[in-house]
């Protein structure tokens, strides 16, 4: 049974629809994250979630039951604001034990857990301070500790690393994982970094424009997006995104664009030739031989491969391939590459047209991570 | 102590800042210390007003002030009136501040019709209450007649302690306004998120107002009753207008018992110390009070 369940929620604010029609079931014990561009309805679907905002439609249900008439202290969720929202006139240890105060928790026994939450989070010198005191990862520490002290049964985290320096963000993100792991809670992340989803969670929900995308493991997402809007969001460089023409060829279908004609994999049933969309990330090209000659418009040296931009033909569309470093590149010169056909992807026209490829061979990827989960 | 040598851009920059401070420290020399000087000093003196003349005392004003049955009955009837009128206020206030903060359909215009009472000259607001409270014709007295509260006509303003009663009732009402301005101002810089944690944290309305807004608002309202407590303590022109301080002295503070030892008893050298003094008792009150809001905080 689904831990916590979205079914057909709405939220409209006004004339302004933040989440449409959104159907989302997260197992027991899941790292979840919800990923979008700004603006996407992320933080309206997580609000709802903890009872800070109402769907205008649908059923929210958490362990089963239905919530949607609950305040948020009796939802049994803990959440960490962007902002912290720490309490600035309580100490450490008095914004951890509001929680437990005001549920009636006895004097006596909020010590011992409030400190065996600080003791987790590496908080114990700090228990005195007051937030101002605090440095932002310390500070993002206590609003874990205020969350985990409770232990509640879902997690609910809106961008808590994004006001941390790169290098924190990087260190709190494994100690995340690592927490998740001990405590072995549903947890749902928000976020707009695909780096910290594909790292952190066991499926992602991708939003856009208050429409869930796909919700799938993160090497399904990346290996199999299911949509022409997911094909571009994940992955950097992002995935290069051809519009041309879905033909009949000698040996099976073709993708034809100005400049390229390629022979593409097996494709889903019933898919009638016609416009199309092709997506081929930048690991799929090679450089330095193959039957295509393109002009090099750019070469960044990441040390150890380089990320090059081309053009193919006269006028032709724009590739960004990766490749390993040592090949000798001028701007503005020529370089001769291959695209590999079976790997790109298909995706029917508009910006959120459905994936085209058949379920295989990629899919099987998508299936076998599935598998993986509880 | 060998102080390290200036460079000439640092010596430079030191007499900019002595030349561009140097304008506050004389009109602060001169509209302060001067008046504050010359105030003591004519206390040591027996002066008679209208013509300014009179001899050296030394400390006999301030012995035969302290010495005499009225200057303590008004320094009474000023705390009576301070601590009154400021509670008032800073209920009313808060109060109003909180249900102005509430997505009301009105509330801008609730805002600026708030502020009515404190923009209306204190002579025109003491005539209208005047009018309310008359015994004879007041509407007060009209209303609660016909509503069968009283049957005969209560004096509001000539029985004690209906008098004092009535001067901190509109104290408050003309007053109040800045305390909800002040505090509404505060509120809204308070963010939503503390509210909204709160609420995850299990704390209902009442509790939210207790452990948060309250908290939050701290600051300010040490900074209003600070302000308001000075301004009420030495208030003059509402009290003497409502009741001249009357029944007898039932109402005179410290400020109209120095008014009428100048202007009626023209006795300037003995009301230079009343005032002196009344300085000195605000300062003890605004030291004893900042150093105690001062140890509260970490
Ligand atoms: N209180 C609100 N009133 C009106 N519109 C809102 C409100 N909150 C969010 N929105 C709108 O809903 C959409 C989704 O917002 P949000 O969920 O905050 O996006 P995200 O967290 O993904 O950046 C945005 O277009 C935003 O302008
Ligand atoms: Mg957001």
């Amino acid at each position: 049974m689904a831990d916590v369940e979205f079914r057909k929620v709405r939220k409209a604010w006004g004339a302004v629809v933040a989440v449409d029609d959104l159907d989302l079931a997260i197992e027991a014990g899941e790292f979840v994250s919800l990923l979008g561009p700004s603006g996407c309805g992320k933080t309206t679907t997580l609000r709802m979630l903890a009872g800070l905002d109402f769907p205008s439609a649908g059923e929210i249900l958490i362990g089963g039951r239905r919530v949607n008439d609950l305040p948020p202290a009796q939802r049994d969720i803990a959440m960490v604001f962007q902002s912290y929202a720490l309490y600035p006139h309580m100490t450490v240890a008095e914004n951890i034990a509001y929680p437990l105060k005001k549920r009636g928790v006895p004097r006596g026994e909020r010590g011992p857990r409030v400190a065996k939450v600080a003791e987790m989070l590496q908080l114990g010198p700090l228990l005195d301070r007051r937030p101002r005191q605090l440095s932002g990862g310390q500070q993002q520490r206590v609003a874990l500790g205020r969350a985990l002290v409770r232990d509640p049964r879902v997690f609910l985290l809106d961008e808590p690393l994004s006001n941390l320096d790169a290098k924190l963000r990087g260190h709190m993100r494994a100690e995340l994982v690592e927490l998740h792991r001990r405590l072995g809670r549903t947890m749902v992340y928000v976020t707009h970094d695909q780096l910290e989803a594909m790292t952190m969670s066991d499926r992602i929900a991708i939003l856009e424009g208050g429409r869930l995308q796909q919700f799938a493991p993160p090497q399904a997402v990346y290996a199999a997006p299911a949509n022409r809007f997911v094909a571009g969001f994940i992955g950097t460089p992002s995935m290069n995104l051809i519009d041309g023409e879905l033909a009949a060829g000698p040996a099976g279908p073709e993708f034809r664009a100005p400049g390229l004609a390629l022979a593409v994999g097996p494709l889903a049933a019933g898919t009638q030739p016609g416009p199309a969309c092709l997506g081929l990330r930048p690991e799929h090209l090679s450089f330095g031989t193959g039957p295509l000659a393109g002009t090099v418009q750019l070469v960044e040296e990441t040390g150890h491969e380089a990320i090059i931009a081309v053009t193919l033909g006269e006028g032709g569309p724009r590739l960004v391939g990766r490749s390993p470093a040592g090949l000798a590149l001028r701007v503005g010169g020529q370089v001769r590459l291959a695209l590999n056909g079976p790997a790109a992807h298909l995706f029917a026209p508009g910006p959120t047209g459905r994936r085209l490829n058949a379920p295989s061979p990629s899919g099987a990827v998508a299936a076998a991570a599935a598998g993986d989960q509880p | 102590m060998a102080a390290p040598r200036q460079t000439a851009l640092e010596r430079q920059y030191s007499l900019l800042g002595l030349m561009l401070i140097a304008p506050t420290v004389l009109v602060f020399c001169a509209v302060i210390v001067y008046p504050l000087v010359s105030a003591i000093y004519l206390s040591l003196f027996s002066v008679f007003t209208p013509t300014l003349q009179g001899g050296w005392v030394g400390l006999e004003n301030y012995r035969s002030l302290l010495g005499s049955g009225e200057f303590w009955v008004s320094l009474r009837n000023n705390l009576v009136w301070t601590a009154g009128t400021l509670a008032l206020q800073v209920l009313f206030g808060v109060g109003m501040a909180l249900v102005l903060h509430q997505n009301l359909w009105f509330r801008s215009l609730a805002r600026s019709l708030i502020l009515f009472p404190y923009f209306v000259s204190t002579v025109v607001a003491v005539l209208v209450w005047k009018w309310v409270f008359n015994d004879l014709y007041g509407i007060l007295n009209h209303v609660m007649m016909a509503a069968g509260i009283i049957d005969w006509p209560v004096d509001y303003l000539g029985t004690m302690p209906n008098a004092m009663i009535s001067i901190i009732l509109v104290g408050a009402w003309k007053y109040f306004p800045f305390v909800v301005i002040a505090v509404l101002a505060r509120l809204q810089t308070i963010p939503e998120p503390l509210y909204e944690a709160a609420r995850i944290d299990g704390a209902g309305p009442v509790a939210r107002f207790f452990d948060i807004t309250l908290p939050q608002l701290r600051e300010v309202l040490v900074v209003i009753v600070l302000l308001r407590a000075i301004w009420d303590f030495k208030e003059f022109d509402l009290i003497y207008l409502m009741t001249g301080g009357g029944p007898v002295i039932a109402t005179q503070t410290l400020p109209l018992l120095v008014y009428k030892e100048a202007f009626a008893l023209n006795r300037m050298g003995m009301a230079a110390a009343y005032a002196v003094v009344m300085m000195a008792i605000m300062l003890v009150f605004m030291v004893l009070y900042i150093r105690r809001t001062r140890e509260r905080r970490p």
